[in-house]
């Protein structure tokens, strides 16, 4: 039984619809993306929201934001549809609702549609478009249908994204640089040597992540420009560069050093300054792993797992510089970009297989039939019959040349391991020796 | 249902799965996306429903929406039986197949004769104005329809519990008391607690037993129809208090036609009455004295409500206060539901006194939590030996809390 022949190629996906599960039944399965849209509201001070769904989405949400008041006098409210509002919309319903909230001291609410209220293609965007001149608070919204997607990712950068269509036109500062992606301080990511640079050269940094303040996103517009440092900031990145003309550099898909080295001088470019050699060990130092790894990763099959919230597809168009082959890859979200990146690595050759992965113990079986050299990511379930690199995630939040080092450090070290076994395996089958 | 502060009614769908859940030996499928069934299995470990039943969702996408595909369904129950070969398979919808109108029970009729080693259950009642308690009374029908086996009695008398769920309060403790007073009062023994402590064996023995204890409403016609098929008698009551639970062995003894051990409910009677001894003075002194504002007011699962008013109010004497069931269905002119709004007015109106109700009301109201007697919740519960509500222990214990929230006050 081919166990993969229901999943399609890199090159015929065009969005998450086309990236099929791997193996059918979903143990635990993924959060939806109402679970991250819940997560990022609760963690921005002043912002207020309004879920919309079914008792099960407003009852489980509570395990994420469990107080209808916030810290802050947030208001986090929930609407539950009654069987009449699916069937004839629930305008009238919401608009009261939102009226209540307003009249309660909220001062921007997003609005969260869950699976149902999507479904029924109610017009929360008119909604919100006829009630705003009446109301007080300003409101946004996001659609977070999980039947859209795999997983939760998208609920983390629509709900960026729906902060950037509150944004207003501000006086720019030309020293001041929006971070996107991350906070100030964060437990497992260290702050990349380039942001520390930027700030100790005095250039006023503004983080814009899930735990900022709404004030820091309504400030965003008067920066020079934005640098995006995680894909949840990408959309809100290029709603501000066509909004308000800031530009951006992405920096979280770029591990080519030929590519970061444009990134910084942009960068620099921009912000008129010189960065006089400053990264110039880091960036020796990943050159010299580039050159190992063109001799010892040529030739590597590999699969991928669950990565964090990493792209997949730009990284195995690098991986591919090095002869690398992607035999199947797991996407956790296809993100807008990713087309860009899926043409590139098929450029090069490559077209892997591309799912979904949902229940360790059964996807674990499939993956060792293929016969890969080692898996990116993590493998529950799995029997030790390659190496993996579990600790995928601390690449996350590098950027630049620490964070090309950082990966090539782990795949590297993971191929001596492939490498390793592989000649054990010739060992024991007899087939090898002198 | 419209604007909520607080966790609204659950809906008959999560009913069912909370239901089901804990049963060993079964898988539990749901075609919908799969986001729910991950905050269902995050629920049900809090709650402290163990790992019983294997829980898994096919997921679904936007073709599957617009074109009412049922091929994930397939896939996954073949995969599921590959793999773990369960006895049985409930298959139960998401709001999303529901609202598309897709035919659980016909896709198992369709796939059954593919799987004759196992047994596809489809559920269902997920429409959205069905509430929770609802859910849980098809979930108690149709396992007893569908699962137990034909046989005889058993040679001793043996008894069932029906209806005692992962959405109650305090369930396991209270199940493990029913089956402690039972042991001692009675020497039986069960044959099946559904659900909470049940296995698809133990369900299929079911018919065996003597009697059906069943703890809460949802689960009489279940027992109607055990009745029917089984000729089994049962009772429908929870047993609260001291005198309660005493008349509650005795009911049970009477239909069992057997004489209780009055050894052990006299000792287990004498004992509950010395240790509140020194309390029940202090409570009446309080009550007593501020008659309207030391009241006991009681919001939660009609049955609950009504127990613990009986044992509070009735064995006691304290003063009634506001008192509401969590479920419209189940109102009367006895006892009212409460939406939220209403049920907020009258937590913020009981200053004093004794609330016991939900550990969110209890939460945002700022009151004690060891008052709380029904859900929703809002802390993790997973030691079952918390102790009971119910029957003799129930009593100590709740005149124990009643009195630490007095002198707490």
């Amino acid at each position: 039984m081919n166990d993969t022949v229901h999943l399609k190629r890199l090159s015929g996906v065009k969005s998450n619809t086309g990236v099929k599960f791997l193996t059918p039944a979903a143990s635990p399965g993924n959060h939806c993306p109402m679970h991250t849209a819940l997560a990022s509201v609760g963690r921005i001070r002043g912002l207020s929201s309004l879920l919309i769904g079914t008792p099960e989405c407003t009852t489980y949400g509570r395990m994420i934001i469990p107080k209808a008041t916030g810290k802050n006098g947030e208001l986090h409210w929930l609407y539950v549809l009654e069987s009449r509002e699916v069937v004839f919309g629930c305008r009238d319903g919401l608009t009261a609702a939102l009226r209540k909230m307003d009249a309660a001291g909220a001062k921007t609410i997003l609005l969260i549609a869950t699976c149902v209220p999507e479904l029924i293609g109610e017009d929360v965007e008119g909604i919100l478009y006829e009630i705003q001149p009446e109301m007080s608070a300003r409101l946004t919204y996001v659609l977070t249908g999980h039947f859209n997607c795999n997983s939760y990712s998208s609920g983390y950068w629509k709900t960026l994204e729906a902060l950037g269509k509150l944004m207003e036109k501000r006086q720019v500062s030309q020293r001041t640089v929006n971070i996107l992606g991350r906070l100030p301080k964060e437990a497992h990511t260290p702050m990349p040597r380039l942001i520390s640079s930027l700030e100790q050269r005095g250039f006023p940094l503004r983080y814009l992540a899930p735990g900022a303040s709404l004030e820091d996103f309504m400030n965003a517009p008067d920066a020079r420009m934005n640098l995006v440092v995680s894909p949840i900031g990408q959309p809100l990145a290029e709603r501000m560069e066509q909004k308000f003309g800031i530009p951006y550099i992405s920096l979280h898909n770029l591990y080519e050093i030929s590519a970061i080295d444009k990134a910084y001088g942009d960068i620099a470019g921009m912000l008129h300054i010189s960065w006089e050699g400053e990264f110039e060990t880091d960036r020796q130092a990943a050159l010299g792993l580039q050159e190992k790894a063109k001799i010892k990763l040529r030739g590597l099959r590999y699969v991928s797992t669950f990565i964090g919230p990493a792209m997949i597809i730009p990284l195995a168009a690098y991986l591919a510089d090095f002869g690398m082959e992607p035999v199947l890859l797991h996407i956790e979200e296809f993100y807008p970009d990713d087309k860009r990146y899926a043409k590139e690595l098929t450029a090069k050759g490559y077209n892997p297989l591309v799912c979904h992965m949902v229940n360790g113990a059964s996807d674990a079986a499939v993956l060792e039939k293929l016969s890969p050299d080692l898996c990116i990511g993590v493998l529950p379930g799995g029997r030790g019959a390659f190496p993996c690199i579990p600790d995928m995630p601390q690449v996350n939040g590098r950027i630049g040349y620490e964070r090309t080092s950082c990966l090539l450090k782990k795949i590297l070290i993971a191929s001596d391991n492939a490498k390793l076994s592989a000649s054990d395996e010739v060992k024991t089958s007899g087939k090898g020796g002198i | 249902m419209g604007l909520h502060q607080f966790r609204p009614l659950p809906s008959g769908r999560m009913g069912i799965l909370w239901t089901l859940a804990p049963i060993r030996d079964a898988v539990l499928m749901e075609f919908g996306c799969m986001g729910h069934m991950v905050y269902a299995q995050a629920f049900l470990k809090r709650a402290g429903v163990p790992e019983a039943c294997k829980l898994y969702s096919t997921h679904m996408d936007e073709t599957d929406v617009s074109l009412g595909g049922i091929e994930r369904i397939s896939r996954t129950v073949e995969d599921i039986v590959r793999r773990d070969q369960p006895r049985v398979i409930f298959l139960l919808p998401s709001s999303v197949p529901e609202m598309i109108g897709t035919d659980l029970p016909a896709v198992c009729e369709e796939l059954q004769p593919q799987y004759p080693n196992v047994r596809l259950l489809p559920f269902g009642y997920g429409g959205f104005d069905v509430s929770l308690h609802r859910g849980v009374a098809e979930a108690l029908l149709l396992l007893v329809k569908a699962l137990p086996a034909d046989g005889k009695r058993t040679e001793k008398p043996t008894f069932n519990i029906i209806g005692s769920c992962g959405d109650m309060f305090r369930f396991q403790a209270d199940a493990e008391e029913i089956l402690r007073i039972m042991e001692g009062a009675l020497r039986i023994k069960p044959l099946c607690v559904l659900t909470s402590d049940t296995s698809v064996k133990q369900i299929e023995q079911m018919g065996g037993a003597h009697i059906n204890l069943v703890i809460r409403r949802e689960g009489e016609p279940a027992a109607k129809h055990l009745k029917k098929r089984f000729g089994t008698p049962y009772l429908v009551k929870r047993p609260y208090g001291v005198r309660g639970t005493g008349q509650w062995i005795e009911e049970i003894a009477q239909i069992l036609g057997m004489a209780p051990n009055r050894d052990f409910v006299d000792r287990q009677q004498k004992e509950v009455k010395s240790l509140i001894a020194a309390a029940v003075p202090i409570l009446r002194h309080f009550t007593k004295e501020q008659p309207t504002e030391m009241c006991l007011s009681l919001g939660a699962h009609a049955d609950v409500v009504q127990g613990i008013l009986d044992f509070g109010c009735g064995e006691l004497e304290l003063p009634k206060g506001i008192c509401w069931c969590d479920c419209p269905e189940m109102a009367s002119d006895l006892l009212l539901y409460f939406t939220e709004e209403q049920w907020t007015e009258a937590v913020k109106t009981q200053k004093k006194g004794l609330l016991m109700t939900s550990g969110e009301a209890l939460e945002w109201a700022g009151k004690s939590r060891e008052m709380q007697i029904s859900n929703p919740d809002t802390k993790w519960r997973i030691n079952p030996y918390e102790p009971p509500l119910v029957g003799f222990r129930g009593a100590v214990n709740l005149v124990n809390i009643w009195v630490n929230e007095i002198f707490g006050d």
